[in-house]
């Protein structure tokens, strides 16, 4: 294997893989990314058993092969490398020599026959989306995924298409809930929903935020995703389990219905927060007439306050929450003001932009 | 090794209603929603062989089994029976996991010695649920979770499974793979076409070889197939103590005269407990002789209370036992073992609603906060004008 290439193409594939690549692994070679030349280029492969990416780039190849390096230590080389162009090529006992300018380096690498094979994937049926909405609705729920690894189902976000070319993304931790319906249309050809894992969603978040505006297809086949743009594709299995009837946790419309400015609310939750007791975030958010009182105490700092004016005429109430269940919420909303609806102080809030719903936030209260 | 049981309620909202309601018992029962739109939260075990399961949508349901009685669900009525049961397994270990209304991982492995086998705690639990709630709950022992939980279910209804730490592998290999905490039909499917059925067969196999189809779930499924599975029983508290006492302005002799006092120590402990937002199970009461000879006596409570009526009723059956009469210059109530109420984030699938006295108490603290704590009381203490929390109050933390 030998073959040039611009450092810049070499350094945007070893990027891509970082995120996946395993480092507390029981099989060194998951630390690696697999390199593949051909005639018709280089492909770079990350593959952690659940997600692959395989990059595709650019390269003068005058002698096809293959080869597996570790991910890390080649991206901190290539980082630092001198001249645009790179030359890498495989010696003896799949060595592999990376040469730019005037610098050498002479790396360990492992056979690329070891490398596990990718799932093949191409009887998924892709359906073209929109990069732009699906990182919208990547966003809109990713803070909502549960990180409890007991909770399997719930370590990723339930991706239901519906009637009328729309798809529904949900993310639940148990204690909120975050839900988006945009526009994708096209037949993924599912039966139900299906549930990306975490890893695997925060992998496409990166992959769509280098070029929102690509030409982006995804499909689903078996228990896996396929998602292709130009120069790449990604596999990654999905979480096999029934995700929780989250219909039945979102009330229609709380009693007490609030609206408040956006930007205002956050910094104030930001702020009183700052004082709440063990790190927890729990505020007492109390409605008082045309008031909206922000309070948290610390049993070993004190205690603060602060205050919204807001339209309300409903009975006084006060009800505990966390405050970053509620700020990561109104940290990705766009509308200067946004509906708050509460019921008691055992009913979950809701959070959506005024009129418009398909967006809504659930958040359970805390009893403080 | 652990001892671990857990507690699973038959059909518990159906159970309850049969319970409740004569005419229902022995008949095909649905608890439920809304006839087109609910889903069925509960099925009678004479209604199941018609194929009705819980969480099944409504219209099904009645499709499958027209002859089936539906009842709408009453949640409160489930969540006091729920409280009762919970208050049972508190008898036996403090190491209680709920994970629903109705169900519960218990570890009784430091209960052995005062209380018998696992399986012998089981039995007693199952029997205290059925004499003083005249419900049905089934209990699988076990040294790890996964394995109890398996157990309960193939106990089901109204019996009890150990699978001792020995027979595990063998008890598991047996089962379908479906049974396995994280296959779900796919993964069961991927694995039946690569020729596994049972767990036993997954437990054949090279974790290197699952790793491979089922990425890092793979290890995760080979390892439950193994009987291993080192997730702990999770309950969560933390130990202070609140208190209350008081130094009498002359020396007291006999329950009579001592009760009022005890009444009013606990009423505000119990105040403070709320205030601070915590619950205790130990409660101990404090007794300085004219001699300055000073006793406790301690009881721990069924369940964790904030409740000073409940607390009261812990102090004066100590009181009886332990005031021999003599003249004593003080008494004090207090409450240990509290359950740290760090702010506690509800539950969007399983929020437990308050028990009834939390109302009751909530009000009578919006009364004492405004007018003061002479304002509304007990009867006994409304002649002594009130349990006035300007006495000497104590509040310790160790």
């Amino acid at each position: 294997m030998e073959f040039r290439i611009a450092t810049d193409e070499l350094k945007k594939a070893l990027y891509r893989a970082q995120g996946i690549v395993e480092r507390k692994t029981t099989m060194p070679i998951l630390a690696n990314v697999l390199v593949n030349a051909t005639k018709s280029g280089v492909t770079v492969t990350a593959f952690d058993l659940d997600i692959g990416i395989v990059s595709e780039h650019p390269a003068e190849v005058s002698k096809p092969g293959a080869v597996t390096l570790s991910a890390k230590y080649v991206f901190d080389i290539v980082q630092n490398l001198p001249d645009a162009q790179v030359t890498l090529k495989k010696l003896a006992n799949n060595y592999v020599d990376i040469s730019s300018g005037s610098a050498h380096f002479k790396i360990v690498g492992m056979a690329a026959e070891e490398y596990p094979k990718l799932p093949k994937e191409e009887s998924a049926p892709l359906v073209q989306i929109s990069g732009n909405t699906l990182l919208e609705m990547i966003k809109k729920t990713q803070f909502a995924i549960s990180s409890d690894e007991t909770r399997y189902i719930l370590n990723g976000v339930y991706f239901e298409p519906q009637a009328g070319g729309k798809v529904r993304m949900v993310a639940t931790d148990g204690h909120r809930l975050s839900l988006i319906e945009r526009e994708l249309t096209g037949d993924f050809k599912l039966k139900g929903g299906v549930i990306i894992p975490r890893k695997g969603l925060m992998e496409l978040k990166r992959l769509l935020d280098e070029a929102p505006d690509a030409e982006c297809h995804l499909g689903f086949a078996e228990n896996s995703a396929l998602f292709k743009k130009p120069g790449l594709t990604m596999v990654m299995r999905l979480i096999d389990g029934q995700f929780p009837e989250y219909q039945r946790v979102i009330p229609k419309e709380g009693e007490k219905v609030v609206m408040v400015p956006k930007m205002s609310f956050l910094e104030s939750l930001k702020r009183i927060a700052l004082l709440s007791a063990d790190k927890s975030y729990a505020v007492r958010i109390g409605l008082e007439e045309n008031k909206l009182l922000i309070t948290a105490n610390n049993p070993d700092l004190g205690e603060a306050r602060d205050v919204l004016e807001v339209a309300y005429r409903g009975g006084d109430i006060t009800i505990g929450f966390n405050a970053r269940y509620l700020t990561d919420v109104l940290s990705v909303m766009e509308t200067d003001e946004v509906s708050f609806e509460l019921g008691d102080e055992h009913s979950p809030g809701v959070i959506h932009a005024p009129g418009d719903r398909s967006f809504t936030a659930v958040v359970m209260p805390m009893r403080v | 090794m652990r001892a671990i049981i857990h507690v699973d309620m038959d059909a518990f909202y159906a159970s309850v209603e049969q319970r409740d309601n004569p005419s229902l018992r022995g008949k095909p029962l649905i608890v439920g929603g809304h006839a087109q739109r609910g889903v069925v939260l509960a099925a009678s075990y004479e209604v199941r062989p018609f194929g009705v399961r819980s969480a099944m949508p409504m219209a099904r349901a009645v499709k499958l089994a027209p002859q089936a009685l539906v009842v709408p669900p009453r949640f409160s009525a489930y969540a006091d029976a729920s409280e009762q049961v919970f208050s049972i397994f508190e008898r036996y270990t403090p190491l209680i996991e709920p994970l629903s209304l109705d169900e519960a991982f218990l570890d009784v492995t430091a209960s052995l010695a005062l209380f018998g086998a696992p399986a012998e705690i089981a039995r007693r639990i199952r029997k205290e649920i059925a004499a003083e709630l005249s419900l049905p709950a089934s209990a699988g022992i076990a040294s790890v979770k996964f394995v109890a939980k398996i157990a309960s279910d193939l106990a089901k209804p109204n019996g009890q499974r150990e699978v001792r730490a020995e027979e595990t592998v063998a008890f598991l290999a047996k089962l379908p793979l479906s049974r396995l905490w994280g296959v779900g039909p796919k993964t069961e499917e991927e694995l039946t076409r690569a020729g596994l059925k049972t767990i036993g067969d997954v437990a054949a196999r090279d974790v290197a070889w699952l790793e491979k189809r089922l990425g890092s779930q793979g290890r995760h499924l080979w390892e439950l197939s193994q009987g291993i599975d080192p997730r702990e029983v999770v309950p969560d508290r933390a130990a202070k103590s609140v208190g209350a006492e008081d130094t009498f302005e002359e020396d007291l002799t006999g329950v009579d005269l001592l009760r009022p006092h005890v009444h009013a120590q606990a009423l505000r402990v119990g105040r403070r407990l709320r205030k601070a937002g915590v619950r205790g199970r130990v409660v101990q009461l404090k007794l300085k002789f004219s001699d300055f000879n000073v006793i406790t006596r301690r009881t721990t409570l069924s369940s964790p209370t904030d409740d000073g009526q409940a607390l009261y009723r812990a102090a004066l059956e100590l009181l009886e036992r332990a005031h021999e009469d003599k003249p004593l210059r003080l008494t004090g109530v207090s409450v240990q073992s509290l359950d740290e109420q760090e702010p506690q984030q509800l539950g969007l699938f399983s929020a437990p609603p308050p028990p009834r006295s939390a109302k009751l108490n909530a009000a009578l603290d919006r009364i004492t906060e405004r007018f003061g704590s002479k304002a509304i009381t007990t009867a006994d203490l409304a002649k002594r004008g009130g349990d006035g929390d300007d006495e000497e109050d104590r509040w310790g933390r160790h």
